[in-house]
């Protein structure tokens, strides 16, 4: 809903991983010193990036790290809070696009100088744009935001019905890139990308901020999307470039020789080097090393619950407002486990109320940190209606009676479901509390332990292993893009079910039409005002289904070292903005 | 302490004459003189009665193990209550009564400990015995296998045994027996290559008795000592190792009370309830201790001239 050149900006963008979700302003503890340049930026965290290259990146972590490397054409600014988070600003791109009278020709047009790292480095052309859009449509490792493409750009559901149908080899897929162009993507000449959209949609600029837009360049045709070839050799056009890839272990940033802060009007470059020190399970220790000042950041671990009473006026901790579903439980509305119990509605919403939610609150700090969720959209996203909460109970803790009366009904006993969940962080409790719960009622639930970088690839987002019933409730966490007119990043990702594919973030398989249409008709409202109402209208009517439960919305507390400052917080990725940090000497 | 060959050439029972006391009576007789380990006993019954009576602390308290009270026993920023009325030592961060799971986690330790052990007893004594008393290729491929196992690396194949079956009690004992046996067999064999050549299993196998009968009725009750010893010694290592394996969460359902997994929950609370981390700490420090002043008792016990 906020207005910029004649076009809405929504965005989604998403995310897993760790907790915590969002926002804030851009505060900073500089004090009276300017910027300075120098010194080893040290991070430290559990788990390793879900993907490493762009097109398929979608933790918070990996798009955090994308922006150190990774180039746009249009993209989010740094800083600013939360109220101007979603007003996208040129990258590659010299200015914003020109958008022709019936809002479906988008022309964007290239500053000449960014380049690549390569040897010799070459200007980043439309081309390596264009590549970075077929990229997503792979049929090895597809983007699991494929459907803000499909949904938006002329031709892009028939490339990527016919990419998916190709062979899963490096030169099968280039070959296959290089002779089939998207019909709406057309790179003019070097400096000019035109973008045909199927309608016209008010959040298009939104979805080409994201890392998934990523320019690629033509190198990447040697490697499978994301495969260890790729991980070795990426190649950067940002301000830093990849120099060490340990997977699991150890990733090092260092200057980008070619990068210049004259082409690159968003990122900057204070510190020389950024190492990311993965291994580290423990969120205590994790702010045991930040408070000693043997590291800076946190890369995955949250602020630890108990820490967070004794940190409160510490100026190196804040907790920056979020807007978010996480975590929240999902579905796996396939699964054959236990007579397909969890196709059926009423089981459902018999786990939705017996979900202690004040407890899942209280793992997570309680409720200065985070607030008890009852609708499918979060509250500071459109669509949000306090008054959408139909199994709501008092103070959130949960009604074993309607509980075990909905199983009743439905006739279902003996519920046993796989229940999968990540060991690093808060997951395990609140694997154990959900666990709890269902005891309650009667549900048993095989606690499935998952490393931090499997759960999803081979639970939640797997179709296969979701078929197969290797999972049957989950516990991820969804944090959209940016925040206002965002329908687009939370309620179409995970309830749309006509683009449900491997990788995919509705992880229960929900597909109902009339969910499907008010979607439709919502993204193609003439504006904000008219689409809300149509998002409340979803929202209500996918809580009927009951296809999650929804559980908490988290404020994100971070704590750095004390000779981190600048420290811009970015809502989209909750963390720092590793651009815009320096650190005190 | 060297628990090879050397270590328990003691009269073989069959040799012996002894009037009065028998030789187990004498070992009690000296066990019961050794402080450190009659107080190693109480300890061990001490634990052993925590585990038993898990459920009437359960019942008594009015919490179950696994039942939660975020209400009760967390405060509202989600911080565990100490010690007090309601729940005796505090509670865990989920808001579980602290005193009755480590209570249940005694069952767990001992359960564990115990089965472990028992079944590392029964195999290494079979392995043994066969590469002892058969020697030649039985003993040449019963050797190598003791040497690979007890090169694996135990963690290691700990860790992806779970990621493969999925984390249980009984694998967790399986795993463990399975490194411990290798070193009982070891003792076993050595033993049994020396017995075999004496002359009262000449004696025996001349009147043509079975190498069966000669392994079990003349072999055996020899070894009972060196077994017995040793045992006691697996005992606190298997529950160590459980411990480990639920400390970094591979060895149980992360829900089943077990000291381990308890410790693994303090290292983000030890700061503001250290009850969580001091409590199953002592109890685990103790019961290991215990049972290793009680074996290195037993060993004094049954074999007096070291």
């Amino acid at each position: 809903m906020r207005k910029r050149a004649g076009l809405l900006v929504p965005a989604l963008a998403m995310v897993l991983s760790g907790v915590a979700g969002a926002c804030g302003g851009g505060a900073t503890t500089a004090t009276g010193s300017g910027p300075q340049k120098g010194g080893m930026l040290r991070v430290v965290g559990s788990g390793d990036v879900d993907h490493l290259d762009p097109s398929s990146s979608y933790t918070v972590i990996a798009y955090n790290l994308g922006r150190t490397w990774t180039r746009q054409l249009v993209t989010y600014p740094a800083g600013g809070g939360i109220s101007v988070a979603g007003e996208v600003v040129p990258d590659v791109a010299a200015a914003l696009p020109k958008v022709s009278d019936d809002g479906k020709t988008y022309t964007f047009t290239l500053r000449p100088d960014v380049m690549w790292n390569t040897s010799p480095p070459r200007p980043i052309v439309a081309a390596d744009f264009e590549r970075g859009l077929k990229r997503l449509a792979n049929p090895v490792q597809p983007s699991g935001g494929i459907s803000y493409y499909t949904q938006t750009i002329d031709g892009f559901q028939e490339f990527f019905t016919a990419f998916q149908k190709q062979p899963k080899t490096a030169a099968g897929m280039a070959k296959f890139m290089n002779s089939t162009p998207i019909r709406g993507v057309q790179a003019v000449n070097p400096t000019t990308l035109r973008i045909q959209l199927t309608a016209p949609a008010s959040d298009f600029l939104n979805i080409m901020a994201l890392g998934f837009a990523s320019a690629a360049p033509v190198e990447y045709e040697k490697y499978v999307p994301d495969g260890p070839d790729f991980r070795q050799n990426t190649i950067s056009g940002g301000p830093y470039q990849i120099t060490t890839y340990f997977a699991g272990r150890q990733i090092m940033l260092e200057h980008n020789p070619v990068w210049k802060q004259s082409s690159d009007p968003v990122r900057h470059r204070w510190v020389d080097r950024i190492l990311v020190t993965l291994g580290q399970d423990s969120p205590d220790v994790v702010q045991q090393q930040l408070e000693a000042g043997v590291a800076d950041l946190s890369w995955d671990q949250p602020v630890p619950t108990s820490a967070i009473p004794r940190l409160t006026g510490n100026p190196a901790y804040k907790v920056y407002e979020g807007s978010t579903l996480n975590p929240f439980l999902a579905f796996n509305m396939q699964s054959p486990n236990n007579n397909r119990a969890l196709a059926n509605v009423k089981v459902r919403q018999a786990i939705n109320y017996v979900v202690n939610k004040a407890a899942i609150a209280q793992i997570y700090g309680g409720p200065k940190i985070n607030s008890v969720l009852d609708g499918a959209i979060p509250p500071g996203s459109i669509g949000y209606d306090a008054a959408v909460r139909p199994y709501a109970t008092p103070g959130g803790r949960g009604d074993v009676n309607r509980c075990k009366a909905l199983l009743a009904e439905a006739g279902v006993t003996n519920l046993s479901l796989q229940f999968p969940y990540r060991t690093n962080g808060n997951h395990p409790k609140v694997a154990q509390s959900i666990a709890g719960d269902l005891t309650k009622c009667g549900i048993t639930s095989q606690l499935i332990p998952t490393a931090p970088d499997d759960f999803y690839g081979r639970y939640l987002s797997s179709v296969q292993k979701s078929r197969e019933g290797k999972w049957d409730i989950g516990a991820p966490g969804w944090i959209p893009d940016w925040y206002g007119n965002n329908a687009r990043s939370i309620v179409v990702p995970l309830f749309d079910g006509r683009n449900y594919t491997e990788g995919s973030t509705n992880y229960g398989a929900y597909n109902d039409p009339a969910v499907n249409d008010l979607i439709t008709r919502a993204l193609t409202a003439p504006d904000a005002k008219a689409a809300e109402g149509l998002w409340r209208q979803t929202n209500a009517r996918i809580m009927a289904d009951a296809p999650i439960v929804p559980l908490t919305s988290q404020n994100v507390p971070i704590f750095h070292s004390e000779r981190v400052r600048n420290t811009i917080y970015t809502p989209l990725t909750q963390q720092f903005d590793y651009t815009q940090l320096w650190l005190a000497s | 302490m060297s628990l090879t060959d050397a270590a328990f050439e003691a009269e073989p029972v069959h040799a012996e004459v002894v009037h009065g006391k028998g030789p187990w009576q004498l070992a009690w007789e000296r066990l019961r003189r050794d402080k450190a380990a009659v107080i190693s006993m109480a300890v061990i019954v001490l634990v052993a009665l925590l585990a038993l009576l898990a459920p009437l602390f359960a019942l008594i308290t009015g919490h179950d193990p696994l039942t939660q009270y975020p209400e009760t026993a967390l405060t509202p920023e989600g911080l565990p209550v100490g010690p007090g009325a309601d729940f005796w030592l505090g509670a865990d961060s989920l808001g579980r009564d602290l005193f009755v799971r480590l209570a249940y986690g005694a069952r767990i330790s001992l359960l564990v400990g115990l089965s472990a052990t028992l079944l590392a007893t029964v195999f290494g004594v079979v392995v043994g015995l066969l590469a002892g008393y058969y020697g030649g290729w039985v003993d040449g491929v019963l050797a190598r296998v003791l040497d690979v196992v007890l090169s694996f690396p135990y963690l290691l194949v700990a860790i992806v045994l779970v990621a493969a079956v999925g984390a249980s009690v009984a694998l967790t004992i399986f795993v463990i027996a399975f490194f411990s046996f290798a070193a009982m067999a070891r003792v076993v064999r050595g033993q049994t290559i020396g017995y075999r050549e004496r002359e009262f299993t000449e004696a025996v196998r001349s009147l043509g008795a079975s190498p069966l009968r000669i392994m079990v009725i003349d072999v055996l009750p020899n070894l009972v000592a060196p077994v017995t010893v040793l045992a006691s010694l697996l005992i606190p290592t298997s529950i160590v190792f459980e411990a480990t394996l639920s400390f970094l969460g591979l060895g149980v359902d992360p829900r089943t009370p077990s000291w381990g997994a308890i410790l693994a929950d303090s290292t983000d609370f030890y700061r503001v309830a250290p009850g969580l981390l001091v409590f199953p700490a002592v109890l685990l420090l103790l019961t290991t201790l215990a049972f290793n002043l009680l074996g290195d008792g037993i060993r004094d016990a049954l074999d007096p001239k070291r």
